[in-house]
């Protein structure tokens, strides 16, 4: 057996927690080396609390010298900086979504790793639930009929409990729902339909850049023909949390709850039955483990890169042209509130300016 | 004072109330620091041009820097019941100390009770005791907001009742509870709403901010329509497809049925009890075991919120009001329902009115129109 990655993790934030950690901690081929983070009793907190044999560094530069790879689980607005100085120091990257806060960041940070035949592997875990794979083979395998068009919705209360609250900080988070969450929903239905030719964006952002809720629609311009699709996001109420294909013969539905899993719906002599759909060779772990394993693989030149810089720069330039030309979501109710003070009935009006 | 060239700070700012009024300040173009206590709630309020500020109405030095040099408080905020007291005399100190202009005060009608008796339909009404820690804090709240009232600072109390509208608890909780068959009409569903729609409510608010002659006093505020419970439910019922039917019960019947099993009591310690399990709760107390001692404290800590809040928890840990409803068995409201659809006061807004010049502008129909357009866009619909 070769010997394992030394590896550090960037950031001791929600994400390194909740996911990064019990994946490393799983992964026989990989040795944690170090846990990263400018707070650093939050980092030797971890360590204790998961008994981790490795270290806490403030400064991620401290470490570079005595690893193979880092996972790079930083706020959004530091990826790229810290991803080109670990590429320069010859260090493999498995940097978490957003891959960067601009398509040109990400661009050129994909080119640098690409000079240097470094992997640079960005955080989809998504692409790593069983239902990726088996609905790529149900839509290829055409057992759909040919693909009409798809609804995606995912919504619920927004509770991720970030360390740093960077989230709603435009400048440390680069955007809101669309960037944050959808760039999973993207990542994944441009895989499994081809490129976006068109789309019409539309999102709830008053001003700060942070919206809550966004409405995107899409035409897919593939090897199964242009197929429509409606992408849904909300972060201030629960959607159906699922993605449907329809197609001319059956329809395919996945949900977030149970991502092993795709559902086909369809009539048998006019009766609607379904079917669940379950990969029976599929390895073990958790969505974050096998990420880290394609990693793991992809350094050792044991695999393909499941999903590469390129891939985040495409989906981070449709989020750019979304932003571009969006459009403000209508909320009759609030209307209500603009120009109150004119029509508030027996409101004083010499408070007017 | 004209407050439109005065940056307005919001406690309570990622709630259904405090994040309307940073939406309606946002629409009258001025400038709102937002008091965030617990940022992965902000959600709403991020999409807006406002500051969001950390703090914690009971940290008083976070408060001095969130509030910054605002000269305008809308304190919507509240906080677990046991501290509505302290957290509000935070902010009232801080606001007199940073020379602040105006502080709206949130009070509400449930200063009263949770069952307001008849004779308190007008704000004279001497307060009691009521027994129940939302209801006596928030109204102790108030004496104190007088206090620093009649030592110079520019307040204004607003006492709302049911406060309705999109976003509210009020309307998501009753569709998901009609959908479960867990909703009756209390005596014919007679008792008083004393619905206040949230737009009213920050109409009165902006009223209260340009208004010297509503210093140091308190004011009603609600739609001033005499709807009843029966109608509130209803217009939601009639929202939905299919019609869900909702049976009556009589206050009598809930009593007899009350005797055979421990109803709300049971509800409660089960949310008490999925509270203290909760990593929300957990991550509040810092401290991992379940005991006694933190089971009483979220048992505490449930009980002291307002009722919407409870509501919300209640949906939140997925807590049944009573034991599970076996097909066909009649739905028995708990105790807190109960006492907050058996009220028949409906409170004066006269002196609202000329007082302060308010006249509700969204009558119920209207705010139903809008509620059903939000509910709609929700996905509730």
């Amino acid at each position: 057996m070769t010997e394992p990655i030394r590896l550090a993790i960037l950031g001791c934030g929600a994400i390194t927690r909740s996911e990064h950690i019990p994946a490393v901690s799983a992964h026989p081929g990989v040795q944690l080396v170090a846990l990263v983070d400018t707070d650093l009793p939050r980092a030797n907190a971890l360590i204790r609390n998961r008994g981790l044999k490795c270290r806490a560094v403030a400064d991620y530069r401290e470490v570079l010298g005595q690893v193979d790879a880092v996972i790079n689980a930083l706020p959004n607005h530091l990826h790229v900086s810290s991803n080109m100085d670990c590429l320069r120091a010859g260090r493999h990257v498995l940097c978490e979504k957003p891959l960067a806060i601009t398509a040109a960041e990400a661009r050129s940070c994909t080119e640098f790793a690409e000079e240097q035949k470094l992997v640079l592997a960005v955080g989809m875990n998504h692409r790593f639930s069983a239902s990726h794979p088996l609905l790529k083979l149900i839509i290829e395998e055409g057992l759909l009929g040919s693909i009409q068009n798809y609804d995606f919705q995912y919504g619920g209360a927004f509770d991720w409990r970030s360390a740093s609250g960077f989230y709603f900080d435009r400048a440390k988070a680069g955007g809101g729902a669309l960037l944050d969450f959808g760039v999973h929903m993207l990542d994944s239905v441009i895989d499994w339909f081809g490129p976006v030719s068109a789309f019409d964006y539309q999102d709830d952002d008053w001003g700060s850049g942070i919206e809550a809720n966004a409405f995107l629609d899409v035409k897919h311009a593939g090897r199964f023909g242009e197929i429509p699709g409606h992408l849904q996001i909300s972060r201030t109420f629960g959607l159906k949390n699922r993605l449907l294909v329809r197609g001319s013969a059956a329809s395919a539905e996945i949900t977030v709850s149970n991502p092993e899993v795709a559902v086909i719906h369809r009539a048998i002599g006019g009766a609607p039955v379904s079917q669940t759909l379950q990969l029976e060779k599929f390895s073990g772990g958790s969505s974050y483990w096998r990420q880290l394993d394609n990693f793991v693989q992809s350094i050792a030149n044991h695999g393909k890169l499941e999903v590469d810089g390129w891939q985040a720069v495409r989906v981070l330039e449709l989020v750019e042209s979304c932003y571009a030309h969006k459009r403000r979501i209508a909320e009759p109710w609030a209307e209500i509130g603009a120009g109150s003070e004119t029509s508030s009935g027996t409101g004083r009006s010499e408070t007017r300016t | 004072m004209n407050w439109r060239n005065e940056t307005v700070f919001v406690t309570g700012a990622t709630g259904f109330i405090g994040g309307r009024v940073c939406e309606r300040m946002i629409q009258a173009g001025v400038k709102v620091r937002a008091l965030v206590h617990g940022m992965h709630r902000a959600a709403r309020i991020a999409r807006l041009p406002v500051e969001l500020c950390p703090g914690d109405l009971l940290e008083r030095e976070s408060l001095r820097e969130a509030l910054g040099g605002a000269k305008v408080v809308i304190h919507c905020g509240v906080g677990p019941a046991s501290s509505i007291v302290r957290g509000t005399e935070n902010m009232l100190a801080v606001a007199q100390a940073g020379g602040v202009k105006r502080f709206i005060h949130v009070s509400t009608a449930a200063i009263y009770g949770i069952t307001p008796p008849l004779g308190s339909e007008s704000e004279e009404a001497p307060l009691r005791r009521t027994g129940d820690a939302y209801c006596d804090n928030k109204a102790a709240a108030e004496k104190v907001v007088l206090n620093y009232g009649k030592r110079g600072l520019p307040v204004v109390i607003l006492r709302p009742s049911i406060v309705w509208g999109p976003y509210s608890a009020w309307s998501t909780r009753l569709m998901d509870d009609l959908r479960d068959g867990r909703v009756a009409f209390i005596e014919g569903g007679r008792g008083a709403c004393n619905t206040t729609y949230v737009d009213n409510l920050i109409d009165a608010m902006i009223l209260g901010l340009g208004n010297d002659r509503a210093l140091n006093q308190a004011f009603f505020i609600t739609d001033g329509e005499r709807v009843s419970w029966g109608d509130f439910i209803r217009a939601h019922i009639a929202l939905m497809e299919p019609r869900p039917e909702v049976g009556e019960i009589s206050r009598a019947e809930i009593a007899a049925s009350r005797g055979k099993s421990s109803g709300l009591l049971l509800g409660s310690m089960k949310a008490a009890a999925r509270v203290a399990r909760s990593k929300e709760f957990r991550h509040m107390l810092m401290q991992i075991p379940l005991t006694e001692a933190a089971m009483k404290k979220a048992w505490n800590w449930v009980s002291a919120l307002p009722p919407e809040k409870r509501e919300r928890l209640r949906a939140r840990f997925g807590v049944r009001r009573a034991a599970a409803k076996p097909a066909n068995a009649r739905f028995i409201p708990d105790a807190v329902t109960e006492a907050t659809q058996s009220t028949t006061v409906f409170f004066s807004i006269e002196k609202a009115r000329k007082v302060l010049g308010y006249e509700p502008r969204v009558r119920f129909s209207e705010g139903m129109k809008l509620v059903e357009q939000w509910l709609r866009y929700a996905a509730y619909l």
